[in-house]
């Protein structure tokens, strides 16, 4: 099995004036490709503390002791693990050497919504604008073909474009195939999302798509525009490089309506120009999941985005998701502590308690047929509509600082035996693709 | 009861201790600290135990007119002397104690009427929040010093009322923030839970948000603790506060204006002293604000 | 009857602003009543106006009119209604004059604090950072006068028992402790003075599960000990149908439904409990009704029935206005039925009924009514276009607004389709 993703054995101390507090103790995942993987468990469970080390967004008092984050062959923690006696300056250099490595990984090929909407957004900013600018910063090769495509094709060539759209009924394939022969490559994207609208009629769409063309644009633009097409970065020299991001981020705000109106944004054209403050709180948690789609990762990171909004708007963000994971080809982590959430959208469900997965499975598994004790107590704690009795868990969360011995839910789990205050239990399969740490499911 | 109490003293003590651990891992502070130190015990002495530092007229400047032309520093007089033969370092010794009282009554006074007319306003709001907050606009446009000047004229220009004009001029500041503070602190659910649980204005005004806006009060004091000798002493450098010998640094430093060219200590050191204060207390209002700022705490 | 509200109304005055003044109106002409030991779920979302009818029932901000009848004799509440129906001014001020809480002086109000508390949603900012858990739970006891010193202090001990938390905890501030635990002492306060009648303003959201079910768990033993009324207001509607005897929904300031919970959850009736109850996650009853568009604008509610804009059973005279035909009818004419509208041409609405649709023939815009009445729902409060000076003259039908009707058993709806004729 290829995976898209995958934590090894992973480790993660947060170092404070009050203590060392063992957030992560060994944590295992794997993201497989095109799945949406639910991640469960209670408050200081090591929900985030996963999701912002697969970002290498840990803080400066955060030691990595073991474990590694395997994408695309390499380990993206390795500046940090190799950190022998912990000190913040050295850490903190280390963090930065990480942050220079994952700069052009982070934002286009992981990204992470965040809890909070509004504290991930610029209050400053209008919305296009930092939408095109995760554009500008990972993807300026693709806004200057988009621009360069409509100033380069002809009238004749919007026609036949219009023709092999509607003979193969907007077929992605042909598309593509048709702009790359004349050499338009950007056009079919713009051509499509035009083609794909439903709120307008056939003879309108026609009128756009035939005047995807004939664009006039400066010689010094275009020459700029070129060369950044050709693979070179955006230049730096000081006028030049003014000019050709007013250009970018005019076309990353064309982009930024397109792709907003396919997240069923209402009336993009003017949500753009508004700030986050003048949106609603679905309408924000759509912008800020807009900024993390919009390079097309391979791995998308969830962090209880829908844990600050209210039924209907949670109903629409997990139709959002839903349907997403139908059409990108993205996998996604998506983090919540109310499993009847994840039940929505997952396919396969982790429940992580003390800092380490507990339980992994298929999501009918772990819901309907949890083996785990602590899971099926988190399911027991979950009110339903029928009003069934709720029962919550006995027992503070263990002390971080130093958890129990052995199995880290001893001090909480009814069946706990002597074997679970000595060892650590490991990690059994238990059937196809289901996998528990408790020993009351070993031997089998 | 009482095991439970005391157990809990500890912990209680834990959290002064990380908050001092906070504050001593600031090294400027510290140095601050130890300066600040170092002058208040010296104002403490030269108040109550004179004798201790070898000082016989503590309360005013002693003049040698045998010899009042300055000398540099030597070893019976390690800071030189200044016009007309005044021995600079007991002077400097003694002169401490009149500053750091001024600046304090100063501070403290500007700080406490502030900030009660601060959270009044903030809390009653409406007309009276308006009334208050016109008056510290008309304090704010014209600059504090011709203010401080212009009252200082009017009230007399000796010390004592030279710094009743400065502390008038200077709690609008402190309104102008507890204002700030209280405002924020009103919208905390904290004290609309108060409301319902029965309690009337002036128990959430003096309980719930005074206690909660005094701590960044504090740092500004600190703050201006500095500012308060600096504009003190300039006001006496200058000449406008007439003076009959009291030992005040910045009188001290333009005792020896006339011969600042070949006697450069007479201004030095006296101007040291004053630069030296206002850094230390700076430093040390930094690393109050670390103490405060719960990101600085982890 | 331990609470009722009669016509409750809260408008905020906007000061300032470009559009001068206005007013945002959290809540209109809201009816609702707790008895005692009952307790009664508000839900609907963020927005719709449940902290500020919380608020309201508390006397914690007056209202702008209506009546909050505290502790009312059953028969002196029905002899109220009846004088409200036959609208008899006299009789209502009569009563309203010796129960209701906005007419009582600050010592009575005072007195009333005793028996009526609020627990907050943010088990961050309702604790008051420089106090310690004791005098935070003391404080509604000392201002009440209900118990001071030592004897207050030992029921502190009493109190943090009876919500499951160690006596020593009396001494911590409250950023020692966890979000759960901040929720224990936020109840321990708020009953501190046994009241007859709480308000919980979302007192689970901010935690997670398994401390919102212990807390949830404690709120009901507390009930049952003491025979308190509680009001809880939520949008989680699994919590709601957890904990309580009846719910209202509100939507836009008004209560759309209410009634026994059992009744409300197994059959809905309004159109937004419907979508509401079917997009709890987790639900498998029925097919799954997603609400589009945004809450609507308080300052400037919709017409009719506030729900109009987003009601997937909205009818042809649910609110319907020239504005909202005109808007989407010039969408239809530039998008999908391109060509239609000349260059230049405008949909102008005029006055709350008519629109004129420039330079467009009546037979044309007729067509594209009947094509797309079944999909553009608004389209269907037309009932005339006719040839007008200078292109069609559109028509629309004048809207109702909804009352409310009594359907089941103890249920009240607010919604046409309900309407007796
Ligand atoms: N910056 C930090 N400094 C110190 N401790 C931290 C820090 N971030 C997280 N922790 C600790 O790490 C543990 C896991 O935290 P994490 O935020 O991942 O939990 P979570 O499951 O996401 O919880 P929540 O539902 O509250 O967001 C907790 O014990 C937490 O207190
Ligand atoms: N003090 C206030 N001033 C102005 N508007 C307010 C005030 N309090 C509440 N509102 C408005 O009243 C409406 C209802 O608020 P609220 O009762 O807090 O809703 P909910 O609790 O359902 O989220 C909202 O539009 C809110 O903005
Ligand atoms: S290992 Fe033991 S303590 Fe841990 S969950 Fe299983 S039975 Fe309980
Ligand atoms: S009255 Fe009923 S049908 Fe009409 S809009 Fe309102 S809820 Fe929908
Ligand atoms: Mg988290
Ligand atoms: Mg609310």
């Amino acid at each position: 099995m290829e995976y898209a993703l995958s934590v090894k054995d992973l480790r993660v101390s947060f170092y404070t004036r009050r203590g060392v507090f063992k957030a992560l103790n060994g944590v295992n995942l794997e993201l497989r490709r095109g799945e949406v993987l639910g991640v469960a468990g209670e408050s200081g469970s090591g929900k985030s503390t996963t999701g912002l080390a697969i970002m290498g967004l840990l803080p400066r008092n955060a030691k990595v002791s073991s474990g590694s984050v395997l994408f695309d062959g390499r380990d993206l923690l390795a500046p940090l693990t190799s950190i022998r006696k912990f000190s913040t300056g050295r850490n903190e250099s280390a963090i930065r050497k990480l942050h220079r490595e994952l700069a052009p990984i982070r934002g286009k090929r992981i990204s992470m919504v965040f809890q909070e909407p509004m504290t991930s957004l610029n209050p400053v900013l209008q919305v296009g604008y930092q939408i095109a600018e995760t554009l500008v910063i990972h993807n300026p090769s693709l806004l200057a073909s988009r621009k360069l495509a409509r100033v380069r094709a002809t009238r004749e060539d919007t026609t036949a474009l219009l023709k092999v759209i509607k003979e193969n009924e907007g077929s992605e394939t042909a598309v593509r195939e048709f702009v790359e022969s004349r050499h338009l490559k950007g056009l079919e994207e713009q051509a499509l999302f035009i083609w794909r609208r439903n709120d307008i009629n056939e003879l309108r769409k026609e009128r756009l798509i035939l005047d995807l063309c004939c664009e006039k644009v400066g010689s010094t633009t275009k020459r700029l525009l070129e060369s950044l097409e050709g693979g070179m970065g955006i230049t730096k020299a000081p006028v030049l490089s003014r000019l050709l991001r007013r250009v970018l981020f005019k076309e990353g705000y064309r982009k930024a309506v397109e792709f907003l109106s396919t997240l069923g944004v209402p009336n993009p054209e003017k949500v753009v120009q508004m700030y986050p403050h003048e949106l609603s709180g679905g309408m924000r948690q759509r912008i800020v999941i807009a900024i993390a789609l919009i390079n097309n990762p391979d791995v998308v990171i969830m962090d209880e985005p829908t844990s600050a909004v209210d039924v209907t708007v949670q109903a629409q963000i997990l139709e959002l998701v839903k349907d997403l994971k139908r059409r990108v080809n993205s996998s996604f982590i998506f983090i919540s502590h109310d499993l009847s959430v994840l039940g929505e959208v997952s396919d396969r469900i982790a429940i992580m308690y003390g800092g380490r997965v507990v339980e992994v499975g298929p999501k009918e598994i772990v819901l309907k047929a949890p083996r785990h004790p602590y899971t099926t107590m988190l399911i027991n704690a979950i009110p339903t509509l029928d009003g069934r009795e709720i029962r919550g868990i006995e027992g503070e969360a263990p002390d971080m600082r130093n958890p129990p011995p052995g199995c880290i839910f001893n001090n909480r789990c009814p069946f706990a035996m002597d074997k679970c205050r000595k060892e650590e239990p490991p990690s059994y399969k238990v059937s196809e693709d289901h996998y528990v740490a408790c020993f009351l499911q070993g031997g089998k | 009861m009482e095991t439970q109490k005391t157990e809990y003293e500890a912990d209680r003590f834990r959290e002064i201790k990380t908050s001092l651990s906070v504050f001593f891992s600031n090294k400027g502070a510290v140095v601050g600290l130890v300066i600040v130190l170092v002058y208040v015990v010296d104002a403490l002495l030269v108040q109550f135990f004179p004798q201790a530092l070898g000082l016989k007229h503590p309360y005013t400047l002693v003049s040698n007119y045998v010899n009042p032309v300055p000398q540099p520093p030597s070893a019976s007089y390690p800071f030189g002397t200044t016009f007309p033969g005044v021995d600079l370092f007991t002077s400097i010794l003694k002169a401490v104690r009149v500053d750091l009282g001024y600046s304090l009554f100063v501070v403290l006074l500007g700080a406490f009427i502030g900030t009660v007319l601060g959270v009044i306003s903030a809390f009653a709001g409406g007309i009276v929040d308006e009334f208050v907050m016109r008056i510290t606009d008309i304090f704010f446009s014209i600059p504090y010093l011709v203010l401080a000047l212009a009252i200082g004229f009017v009230l007399g220009r000796t010390l004592d009322n030279m710094a009743l004009a400065l502390a008038i001029v200077w709690w609008p500041i402190y309104a102008r923030y507890a204002r700030g503070q209280a405002l924020s602190i009103k919208e905390m659910t904290f004290v609309e839970a108060a409301r319902a649980s029965g309690s009337g204005g002036g128990k959430i005004m003096f309980r719930h948000i005074l206690p909660n806006v005094l701590p960044p009060i504090f740092v500004q004091i600190s703050l201006d603790l500095g500012t308060v000798v600096l504009v003190f002493s300039v006001l006496a450098f200058i000449g406008f506060i007439p003076n009959a010998n009291v030992p005040e640094l910045g009188y001290l430093a333009s005792l020896g204006l006339n011969y600042v060219a070949t006697a450069p200590w007479t201004v030095l050191f006296p101007g040291a002293a004053i630069t030296l204060f206002a850094l230390a207390v700076n430093l040390v209002g930094d690393g109050l604000r670390d103490v405060l700022d719960p990101r600085r705490r982890s | 009857m331990l609470i009722a509200a009669r016509n409750l109304t809260k408008f905020f005055e906007l000061r300032g602003g470009l559009t001068g003044k206005g007013a945002v109106q959290a809540v209109s002409d809201v009816d609702v009543e707790v008895r005692e030991g009952e307790i009664v779920g508000v839900v609907g979302e963020s927005g719709s106006g449940k902290s500020t009818l919380g608020r309201l029932l508390l006397g914690l901000i007056a209202p702008t009119s209506g009546e909050v009848l505290f502790d009312i004799p059953e028969e002196l509440l029905q002899k109220y209604d009846e004088a409200r129906s036959a609208n008899d001014k006299k009789t209502m001020e009569e009563i309203a004059s010796k129960y209701s809480i906005t007419r009582k002086s600050g010592r009575e109000l005072r007195a009333l604090r005793r028996r009526m508390n609020m627990m907050f949603q943010d088990p961050y900012s309702s604790l008051n950072p420089r106090w310690r858990v004791e005098d935070i739970i003391m404080e509604p006891m000392v201002s009440t006068g209900y118990l001071t010193g030592n004897e207050a202090r030992k029921r502190v001990r009493e109190l943090l028992e009876e919500v499951g938390l160690p006596r020593e905890f009396a001494y911590r501030y409250p950023h020692e402790l966890s979000g759960g635990q901040r929720q224990r002492v936020a109840l321990a306060r708020s009953i501190s003075t046994l009241p007859s009648f709480l308000v919980l303003d979302e007192p689970t959201s901010a935690l997670d599960v398994s401390a919102q079910a212990q807390i949830l768990q404690l709120l009901k033993r507390i009930r049952e000990r003491f025979r308190i009324g509680l009001l809880l207001i939520t949008h989680n509607i699994a919590v709601v149908s957890y904990m309580s005897d009846r719910i209202y929904v509100m939507y836009a300031g008004k209560v759309v439904e209410g009634g026994p919970k059992t009744s409300i959850i197994s059959k809905p009736q309004h159109p937004y409990t419907v979508a509401l109850i079917s997009a709890v996650p987790g639900n498998s009853r029925g097919p799954r009704v997603i609400l589009r568009g945004e809450p609507p604008n308080l300052v400037d509610p919709p017409k009719g029935c506030h729900f109009h804009p987003r009601c997937p059973m909205v009818m042809d005279n649910c609110g319907w206005t020239a504005k909202e035909v005109a808007e989407e009818l010039e969408f239809l004419l530039r998008g999908r039925y391109y060509g239609m509208l000349k260059e230049g041409s405008k949909v102008v609405p005029q006055g709350e009924l008519e629109i004129l649709v420039e330079g467009a023939k009546a037979e044309e815009v007729r067509k594209v009514i009947e094509e797309e009445k079944e999909e553009v729902k608004s389209l269907r409060s037309i009932y005339e276009v006719r040839e007008g000076n200078g292109g069609a003259l559109v028509k629309l039908m004048r809207y109702d607004i909804p009352g409310m009707y009594r359907t089941d058993e103890g249920r009240e709806v607010s919604c046409l389709i309900y309407r007796k004729t």
